[in-house]
């Protein structure tokens, strides 16, 4: 992404620098579209090109955009700002750790350490309708009397949180695919478990979350009094790499903050599917920049005469480059903007047939879709720039040309 | 009209207007290729254009004459040699200062008319005015006023391809005049036209000359534009020659140079061109016999 926006930077530097030159705009951009409108069909072609490949920009990076709020969404939405983990676990989805169970009530000795949420979670392979499903287990100390979201559903939708050890709240995209409601038992590990609530934005393409009572993952797992993670939250007006330094004196744990956690998993996570998956909105890119070039370079060829003509009769090479850069650019503007509403479309109906798949377009990503068809323009409009550089204006005068 | 000019006679005896003349060239030579694949194009060719003058240049196909015309408009540089427009040295002149030049000094009229396509009429008068430096509405006025002149008041708004042959050698006039410039090059421009319309094309053209105070270089095979113009040079293998007057012998009917027949005859004062002395002869003993009107007449080619 950072090296798209360079590109989009130097694009924007090198059109200012074509941009200032001795001719109205006026005049330039109107002899340029009406070039362009005279042939429907090639700015058809041109502009789809460009949607196609900045529709294909957008979903995907929008795609990577969705998988680091899911990877994150967990530690987003949970309290604390540093997690302790077993020592040597640097990760939390996709980790098993496994704290020693006096760390809780070390932690909260400590003057710095105004909280500390014990997490037992565990990566599970669910067995729906014959298909098997990973999950995220969380046991979080949830139940009568505790204050809400304490590490466990920060959104339900439908439902309440667990009460009781038999109950659970599960993730609705999981449900609505299994056809799962509320009130419905479900057999975990074993055990079973009715469902008191769904829970929204707790899923992601790998996996989703169920959340019970932290003591009914212990039972679940054999492991009373377990814990995987303490999610600390310190002090107000205390330095945080002081809590870090206090809590690194208790034994068998690291001490991360949450930032490096969320690092830490969407290095894990994302990173492996974001180089693949940019690599496609690379080829997307520059197959819209051949898609333009070669739109823009039929249409110089042909138009090479009319180029000749306006040579010989004193316009300069700096007046047909911005002629061929309008054309490129009106094309992958049209392009962008079509691109943009594929992406819209596209993105809609894919998360309403597959909502484990979430795609984000942040106003960045739509800078970034403006700034790609830019640079396919500006791209674009350097080979048609080069054939009329070497235009020679006594063509015209050659007969049969 | 003067028909004949030898590049000395034009050029030493007028040297001294040189400054005063829209266009002065001097000894153009355009070589292409070196060696066994040298070809010249354009041999020491001189030629002085004065304010206001109608110059056709004629000659066989391959003679040079696009090439002369592509030099004396700033398109191509000569091999050696010097143009001159006023103080200005169009050879010496830098690459990027001549489409200026071309701009504000030249208007180019083309065989094929060569408009774009894609805008009106008076948009393709107004691109040019444009070019120049005059903002769209000022342009877009001059561009009509123009048009408006040359009889196509009904026609602005109009797509080149909706436009006659005659129209669309107006529009390029139009255009050619749309920045003042002082010499207008013209590149056979009744070629696509027929007798009529060409011949109505270049009667504007010479208007427009006169009237303005332009010159005009016309390059031609049509011997039509003859009476246009005030000037007739003739290139052939890239140098101007004198144009050779033919006549036919009144005896055999052979065409011969008049300056080269090999005999002539004073008859009721008109001379009469013989291939040979025997033809003279043969015309001295009997005048009236050949001058009837079964025979044919004397004829200038």
């Amino acid at each position: 992404m950072i090296r798209s926006f360079r590109l989009y930077e130097a694009s924007i530097s090198t059109l200012s620098v074509l941009l200032l030159y001795p001719y109205s705009y006026e005049m330039t951009i109107s002899v340029a579209v009406k070039n362009l409108l005279q042939d429907k069909v090639r700015i058809l072609l041109s502009a789809t090109g460009v949607a196609l490949a900045v529709m294909l920009i957008l979903v995907l990076n929008g795609f990577v955009t969705g998988l680091y709020q899911q990877v994150s969404a967990y530690l987003d939405n949970s309290p604390g700002t540093l997690v302790i983990t077993q020592r040597g676990v640097t990760n939390m989805l996709g980790a098993t750790s496994l704290i020693p169970t006096d760390t809780m009530d070390r932690a909260l000795e400590l003057q710095t350490v105004a909280d500390a949420v014990p997490i037992l979670s565990q990566f599970v392979i669910l067995n729906l309708h014959d298909l098997k499903q990973p999950a995220y287990l969380i046991g979080y100390p949830g139940g009568p009397g505790t204050p809400a979201s304490r590490g466990g559903p920060w959104n339900i939708i439908q439902g309440r949180e667990p009460l009781t050890n038999g109950e659970m709240v599960f993730d609705q995209v999981l449900a609505k695919r299994h056809n799962l409601r509320l009130g419905d038992r479900f057999e975990l590990m074993g055990q079973e478990f009715k469902i008191v609530g769904l829970s929204d934005g707790t899923t992601s393409w790998m996996t989703s979350f169920i959340f019970l009572r932290k003591v009914a993952v212990e039972e679940l797992l054999r492991a009373p009094e377990a814990t995987s993670f303490l999610l600390v939250s310190q002090e107000p007006g205390i330095d945080q790499a002081q809590v870090i330094n206090q809590l690194k004196q208790l034994e068998g744990i690291e001490v991360l903050p949450k930032e490096t956690i969320v690092a830490n998993d969407t290095k894990l996570l994302v990173e492996v599917f974001s180089t693949p998956l940019q690599l496609m909105a690379g080829i997307a890119f520059f197959v819209g920049v051949l898609v333009v070039g070669l739109v823009i370079y039929t249409a110089t060829i042909e138009r090479q005469r009319e180029y000749g003509v306006l040579k010989s009769i004193g316009a300069c090479n700096r007046f047909l480059y911005k002629l061929v850069i309008i054309q490129a650019t009106v094309a992958a503007a049209l392009g962008a903007i079509a691109g943009i509403g594929f992406a819209l479309g596209l993105a809609k109906t894919i998360m309403h047939f597959r909502p484990e798949f979430l795609i984000i377009f942040e106003s960045d990503l739509i800078w970034l879709a403006l700034g790609s068809s830019f640079a396919i323009s500006l791209l674009a409009a350097i080979v048609p720039a080069r054939t009329i550089a070497k235009l020679e204006p006594a063509m015209v005068f050659q007969r049969g040309r | 009209m003067k028909n004949a000019l030898d590049k000395n006679h034009m050029i030493e005896p007028c040297i001294e207007k040189s400054h005063q003349a829209t266009l002065f060239a001097k000894n153009i030579t355009k070589r292409y290729g070196t060696g066994s694949t040298e070809v010249i194009a354009v041999r020491d060719v001189s030629l002085m254009i004065q304010p206001g003058e109608v110059v056709l240049i004629m000659g066989p196909s391959g003679s040079g004459k696009t090439t002369l015309l592509l030099i004396l408009g700033a398109l191509l540089k000569p091999t050696h040699g010097e143009i001159r427009m006023g103080e200005e040295d169009l050879v010496a002149m830098s690459e990027k200062k001549l489409p200026e030049i071309r701009l504000r000094k030249f208007g180019f009229i083309f065989q094929d008319f060569n408009l774009l396509s894609a805008l009106t009429v008076k948009e393709n008068v107004a691109i040019a005015a444009q070019l120049a430096g005059l903002k769209g509405r000022q342009a877009r006025a001059k561009a009509e006023t123009i048009l408006v002149d040359l009889g196509l008041e009904d026609r602005l708004n109009f797509l080149p391809e909706k436009l006659s042959g005659g129209e669309k050698q107006r529009v390029a006039i139009a255009r050619a005049l749309v920045n003042d410039p002082a010499l207008i090059l013209a590149d056979e421009p009744t070629a696509n036209l027929d007798s009529k319309i060409g011949q109505e094309v270049m009667r504007m053209l010479r208007r427009i000359a006169k009237d303005q105070n332009r010159s005009v270089i016309i390059v031609s095979h049509d011997p039509r534009i003859k009476e246009i113009a005030d000037r007739v040079l003739w290139l052939e293998d890239g140098q101007f020659k004198d144009m050779v007057e033919m006549a036919l012998d009144p005896v055999c009917g052979m065409a011969v140079e008049r300056e080269n027949a090999p005999a002539s005859l004073e008859y009721q004062g008109e001379t009469y061109y013989f291939c040979a002395d025997g033809c003279q002869q043969e015309f001295a003993s009997s005048p009236q016999h050949f001058l009837s009107p079964d025979h044919s007449l004397q004829h200038k080619v």
